[in-house]
């Protein structure tokens, strides 16, 4: 209370000079001369008011509450959207965006929790922007699923990008799991570890490794579970590909799933984590090994099952549809409305599955380019149509 | 004379600011253009395009590249008094082209984009493929969107003018929406009067209007989608003497006749 009254006397005193100033300044430049006067105490003293001005005019900073929880309406529990809340850095725009997550109908998020990040200096966390993140998507109803990864700079070599880990320092980000963890306890209960490390992009530049992410996801399953027996970890979220053995971009995900179940990956994972694009062709095409398709998670799948692993679940954790009208790999706007409906449908049908989630939800800003052609709501909030569809089908309005 | 050392420093202060008010003044009053010096100089402007756009550029049965925006690029070099050489790149890849200088511009159907306004300079528009209200040919009670209150629009759903049609529902009283699964199968909705009005973007409008014929714009361009020139920022004088032909040829009809041509 002493500090309020405090604060209220230092401001009203500010306010006082500050009006002293005005009075002086008004004064001042009706006189002859007034402009040679630069130099002097009171040109001082003007100048500071001016400043003063500016910083009182500043303007603050919009409060933003959680507000009473929600949930989410849906008659398909298993739809979700990849939101990209990474790179947003104003608490209204991620409420907004969760807000408008949950009217859609999809109780599931993907979001990317980069551990450089919050973890700028070794041991040293900051969680602030995630802790705004998560509370906002659990007051909405949603479940979060975090996918971890981005390495810092302290944690690898100089001149190697944010996808470099080498082998010394998979222990740096089993701590940092260990710490996302703990921070996160009962509010993320699912963690993917890493992203497309079949990508040679994914994997620092380097020729890619199965049996290197299946030694680094051990010590992240370690480590997570040893913070919270509770946490699902989901593995591999592979990128589509059938790049061959030996391609320097990467290799296919069918053959990389096998590495990872020959390096023994098999008990350090509780959830196989899949992205599933489909490009131009419909969700219900047929799977076949070399055909980069959405039902491509169905042989995903098969390697789990010849591996004794059909028990686990699966979670789509991106994929769908670009409508961009000139890209070669779009396809037409009510294809594209049609498909990404389908594909929930097709959650329902795959018990193996616990949930799809449509790569994305909003950017932050524009890409500038056909990736503008993957989202449900434009930079400024405007839902496109297939937003509303898809909003239709979640309140079962649509045949 | 006594002059106070106050008044010195301020005639000082004057002076410098005066000189480098000039300075920038002159530089900003003299345009450098490498690219515009070279077109000159070798006679020839590299025009960069993605030719499977049809009309405006795809590569036609003899594997030649034709098209509106082809016959605009020869037109504007016949202007500019210079050969032109075509570069077929993907349109993905269209401004990465531009600015490590495989081309000198692009015309390429290519919307103008305001958020690349830093990156590189756009010149004045040559079409509007916009949303558009479109009516059956003999329509004499619809002529702008005012006069849809309770009828029946077509759009395609998920398309901009769908989003445009469930924008306009809300403000019109019992106007009902009709999906469709692409624009020809809206206009042909329309032609048979299934609906009594469609919004279709402007290329497929009068596509089908040369083709099917039946159906007829009406207004102005609900939305704008402009088809615009892009140079590099550094090519100040090509930009210019681009935008010259063009309103050239706005004025003398070769526009006109370009879209005549090849939505005929």
């Amino acid at each position: 209370m002493r500090e309020t009254r405090f604060f209220v006397q230092e401001y009203l005193s500010k306010h006082r000079e500050f009006a002293q100033s005005c009075k002086f300044w008004l004064q001042g430049v009706q006189k002859p001369g007034f402009w040679l006067l630069l130099g002097s105490k009171k040109a001082t003293k003007v100048a500071l008011a001016i400043i003063l001005l500016l910083v009182l005019v500043r303007p603050t900073k919009p409060v933003v509450s959680l507000g009473p929880q929600q949930e989410v309406v849906t008659i398909n529990p298993k739809m979700g959207v990849h939101t990209r809340l990474t790179d947003e850095v104003e608490e209204w725009k991620i409420k907004q965006t969760l807000v408008m997550v949950r009217q859609m109908g999809t109780p599931w998020i993907v979001e990317y929790f980069p551990w450089a990040y919050y973890e700028g200096k070794k041991g040293h966390f900051n969680w602030s922007h995630p802790d705004v993140v998560v509370d906002h998507a659990l007051a909405q109803g949603l479940t979060v699923i975090a996918r971890l990864g981005f390495v810092p700079e302290w944690a690898r070599p100089e001149d190697t990008i944010t996808s470099y880990l080498d082998r010394e320092h998979y222990d740096d980000f089993g701590d940092f799991v260990h710490a996302f963890v703990t921070h996160f306890q009962g509010r993320v209960r699912y963690i993917i570890i890493w992203n497309e490390p079949n990508l040679s992009l994914e994997w620092g530049y380097r020729p890619v490794d199965p049996a290197g992410y299946t030694e680094l996801l051990k010590i992240a399953y370690s480590r997570a579970k040893e913070a919270d027996p509770q946490v699902q970890v989901l593995a591999g979220a592979l990128a589509p590909t059938l790049a061959p053995e030996g391609d320097p971009e990467g290799l296919n995900d069918l053959t990389y799933l096998q590495r990872m179940y020959d390096a023994g990956a098999r008990d350090y994972f509780d959830i196989l984590a899949i992205h599933a694009y489909g490009w131009t062709l419909p969700p219900d095409d047929p799977p076949a090994a070399d055909k980069i398709n959405f039902r491509r998670a169905e042989l995903l799948r098969q390697v789990m099952v010849a591996n004794d692993d059909g028990d686990k679940k699966c979670i789509i954790t991106e994929g769908g549809w670009n409508d961009h009208p000139r890209w070669t790999k779009a396809v037409r706007p009510y294809q594209r409305i049609e498909y990404s409906i389908r594909a929930y449908e097709k959650a329902l049908e795959w018990d193996w599955c616990q949930a799809v989630c449509l790569w994305a939800f909003r950017y932050p800003w524009s890409a500038k380019s056909y990736r503008d052609y993957f989202t449900f709501v434009t930079v400024d909030f405007l839902p496109k149509p297939i937003y509303l569809e898809v909003q239709r089908y979640a309140q079962g309005e649509r045949e | 004379m006594r002059v106070s050392k106050r008044a010195l420093w301020v005639v000082l202060i004057l002076a410098v600011i005066s000189l480098a008010t000039w300075f920038v003044l002159a530089r900003l009053g003299r345009e450098e253009d490498e690219t515009w010096t070279r077109i000159q100089g070798e006679g020839l402007i590299r025009v960069g395009m993605d030719a499977s756009w049809p009309p405006f550029e795809f590569v036609d049965d003899d594997g030649q590249m034709v098209g509106l925006d082809v016959d605009l690029a020869r037109a504007i070099g016949q202007r500019l008094g210079v050969q032109v050489e075509l570069v077929n790149v993907g349109f993905d890849s269209l401004y990465d082209a531009l600015y490590v200088g495989r081309f000198d511009a692009i015309i390429s159907a290519l919307p103008y984009d305001p958020l690349l306004y830093g990156d590189v300079a756009y010149s004045i528009s040559y079409f509007n493929a916009g949303q558009v209200l479109v009516v059956r040919a003999d329509e004499t009670e619809i002529s702008e969107t005012k006069d849809l209150s309770g009828k029946r629009l077509g759009v395609e759903l998920g398309s901009e003018g769908d989003a445009v049609g469930r924008q306009l529902q809300k403000k019109t009283e019992s106007l009902s929406l009709q999906t469709y699964m692409a624009p020809q199968d809206v206009l042909r909705a329309l032609k048979e009067g299934e609906v009594e009005a469609a919004i279709v973007d402007a290329v497929s409008a009068y596509q089908f209007i040369a083709t099917e014929g039946g159906v007829q714009v009406v207004g102005d361009p609900l939305t704008d989608e402009l088809y615009v020139i892009a140079v590099r920022l550094d090519s100040p004088l090509l930009l210019k003497a681009i935008n010259e032909a063009l309103v050239e040829m706005r004025e003398d009809g070769t526009l006109q006749r370009l879209q005549e041509k090849w939505f005929r």
